[in-house]
């Protein structure tokens, strides 16, 4: 049973309280690093399908001059790297896998925004190759989301849409909310998940990621290698997935989910994987990958259109625009680790030399705290089990639906008091950039 | 009757020329370039782009701090002093302009106008106080418009970032009023798009007031600029992209503009 979220005992958040327990196994002392605006309590990603309410965070990395990993991989791409090697090695490897029999030969997931039209359109005009696209649909898609989708399909490329179950997906998204305040986790797994799937179903041995993770702050070594660590997209035995925190037995038990509801998002069998030599590397590993960049790219080849508002909780319009459960899924970070959506951003332009960090720093101070009022309504009514449409998972919890009432205490839950003080009247960072 | 329109049309444009502006709009140290006001790209130094536009025959220059919302001012003032000892064309500074002494501030370095949109929003009393001050010459009304609807067209702020949810022609009529001397007109939609200006958008705007229309947004070859003017009834043109990449000159643009009978300042480069 999922109980409500008890009342807070408000004295750990007081201004002058001792001994503040960090939550996550977050760094009790928070840093910021010198270059750019990310913090030290920034999670590495992780294997979402192990990802439990007790699970401790790996974080970012600084070094001793106290800069992140993610600003010395940005200086290693802007001076250390070859790229015209890169491009080149690039060149062999389609070479190697190009089909000419009317086939696919490698395989781009994507949503269709700037990123992943680059991705495809640069591999299929540049170099020759004949990918075919695979989307794992947003929660909700915003209709400049939908619209670029269209667009890139336009500009030339075949492509599968995957859309989950709504039903299901909705029940996992309030699981992942309530037990590990993670809304947008259902779509990662999808996201993870869906591309080594296709390829093993349409034989294709060859499947294009964009950009690193490393490049936001995974561990530095991570960068050195193009092709993807398994662990992320497949697992060997049911027993050891976890989706929004409960195991699939559980979910098949307690929540009326029969098997063929987790087909979308279990991982692929890595022994299928293996037998057919699918190998997924990263595009960003061989080609200089510049988020603006891509933007300009894909307006360029593709009509691609950024978001006609910014963003809440940010300054931009042009990324991570398609979901509208999106601008939850920065608001739940900023919670749990005090990292909005600005501070992503920003992190990230002040590395690709776009901004400067005296504007990073500005435009995280006017944003990141934002609450996302635009779509909050709809996104509680998703969140909502109510138990007409749901009756078996509905009476698991102790109050099917959500409010913004219920999303107020469930958010309180989740501040570590490390990172947030209360002082009567609102919360804030106790130690903000 | 359609004869008898274009002739009037064209002996009025006779009494007045058709001014071209660059826009530079300019972020700490940079000139930056956006698609949508969107992606700010750094294109370099802005005191050599005045320079080398005033040189090439530019009869305007438009400044717009693009971030002085975001630090609470304008930061513009120390590059007026170096542009205005090379350049001798009027001046409009545009962004964080919140008060009449921002305003004073600006003119006092060398701007001859200045532009304001998400102050003059939030407050448009701010509107009259600097045209009583310095006069409506002075006094440009700077709106971020983006389409919402056939033939509706709403305010935007910050840059392109902010909804406000008024109708374009219902507040720049208000902004006459209230004595704002010349309307410089920012198409969100086509900024950086290189796909041509929104001619209704302009036609919207310029059909209902009396005074100039700066355009800006969506020239992707001098032909758009002159289309502007000649089939949506511009007064001026302000050109960012085209110039900042060097897809055409100046000279071409007006050229341009002449060819197709419009009356432009005769320009013959030192």
């Amino acid at each position: 049973m999922i109980c409500r979220p008890a009342s807070l005992n408000l004295s750990v958040y007081n201004a002058n309280a001792k001994n503040l327990p960090a939550f996550y196994g977050l760094p009790s002392e928070v840093k910021y690093c010198k270059k750019c605006v990310i913090s030290n309590q920034r999670p590495n990603s992780a294997v979402e399908y192990q990802h439990q309410k007790k699970t401790q965070k790996a974080v970012i990395s600084f070094d001793s001059e106290g800069v992140c990993d993610a600003c010395r991989f940005a200086e290693k791409k802007r001076f250390g790297i070859d790229w015209d090697y890169r491009k080149a090695e690039l060149s062999d490897l389609c070479d190697r896998f190009r089909k000419s029999d009317g086939s696919y030969d490698c395989l781009v997931p994507g949503s269709g925004g700037k990123d992943s039209f680059y991705a495809s359109h640069i591999l299929k005009t540049q170099f020759g190759m004949h990918p075919l696209t695979v989307t794992w649909a947003p929660h909700i898609y915003t209709p400049w989301g939908w619209k670029n989708f269209q667009a890139w399909i336009h500009a030339g490329h075949d492509n599968y849409l995957m859309t989950p179950n709504g039903r299901i997906h909705r029940l996992l998204t309030r699981l992942s909310t309530e037990i590990l305040f993670h809304p947008f986790q259902p779509f990662i797994f999808g996201q993870k998940s869906l591309a080594p799937k296709m390829a093993i179903h349409f034989n294709i041995p060859l499947v294009f990621y964009g950009e690193n993770e490393a490049e936001y702050g995974n561990p530095i070594q991570d960068t050195d290698k193009a092709k993807r660590d398994w662990s992320y997209f497949s697992a060997r035995k049911d027993s050891e997935i976890f989706l929004g925190g409960v195991s699939l037995e559980e979910l098949k038990q307690a929540y009326g989910v029969e098997p063929v509801d987790l087909q979308p998002y279990l991982p692929a069998d890595p022994e299928k994987i293996e037998r057919q030599g699918v190998q997924v590397h990263y595009l960003g590993y061989y080609l200089k990958w510049h988020p603006q960049q891509c933007y300009y790219y894909s307006v360029e080849h593709g009509g691609f259109e950024a978001s006609p508002e910014r963003t809440p909780g940010t300054y931009s319009k042009y990324n991570s625009i398609d979901d509208r459960i999106d601008d939850f899924h920065y608001y739940t970070t900023r919670t749990k680790f005090g990292i909005g959506r600005a501070t992503y951003d920003a992190a990230q332009e002040i590395r690709s030399g776009d901004i400067t960090r005296e504007e990073g720093v500005a435009l995280v101070k006017k944003f990141d705290h934002e609450f996302p009022e635009r779509f909050a309504e709809e996104i509680f009514r998703y969140l909502s089990l109510p138990p007409r449409e749901f009756p078996v998972a509905s009476r698991q919890f102790e109050e099917p639906l959500m409010d913004r009432a219920y999303f107020e205490k469930l958010t309180d839950s989740f501040r570590s008091p490390h990172l947030w003080r209360h002082d009567g009247q609102q919360w804030s960072l106790r130690h903000p950039l | 009757m359609v004869l008898t329109a274009s002739i009037i049309e064209s002996s009025l444009a006779v009494t007045r020329t058709t001014r071209l502006i660059a826009r530079l709009d300019i972020k700490g140290p940079n000139l930056i370039k956006g698609v949508h006001l969107e992606g700010l790209r750094v294109m370099g130094r802005p005191e050599e782009f005045c320079d080398e536009y005033y040189r090439g025959g530019i009869d305007e220059l438009i400044l717009m701090d693009v971030v002085a919302s975001l630090y609470g001012r304008n930061h513009l003032a120390a590059l007026l002093e170096t542009a205005t000892e090379k350049t001798f064309v009027p001046i409009t500074v545009g962004g964080g302009i919140r008060s009449v002494d921002d305003a004073k501030n600006l003119l006092r370095h060398g701007a001859d106008k200045v532009a304001a949109n998400t102050a003059v929003v939030a407050r448009p009393q701010l509107i009259r106080e600097i045209a009583e001050q310095f006069g409506s010459q002075c006094m440009v009304l700077s709106v971020e418009a983006k389409q919402q609807g056939p033939s509706r067209w709403e305010v935007f702020t910050e840059n392109g970032r902010e909804k406000t949810g008024r109708e374009v022609r219902e507040w720049v009529e208000e902004a006459v009023a209230l004595g704002a001397g010349e309307i410089l007109l920012t198409s969100v939609d086509r900024e950086g798009t290189r796909r041509g200006m929104d001619m209704d958008l302009i036609r919207h705007v310029s059909s209902r007031i009396q005074i100039p229309v700066i355009v800006s947004g969506g020239v992707g070859s001098p032909q758009d600029a002159v289309e502007a003017v000649t089939s949506a009834g511009a007064d001026a043109v302000a050109i960012a992209d085209l110039f900042h990449y060097r897809r055409a000159t100046i000279a071409e643009v007006r050229q341009a503009m002449a060819d197709e009978g419009v009356p432009v300042r005769s320009f013959h480069a030192a």
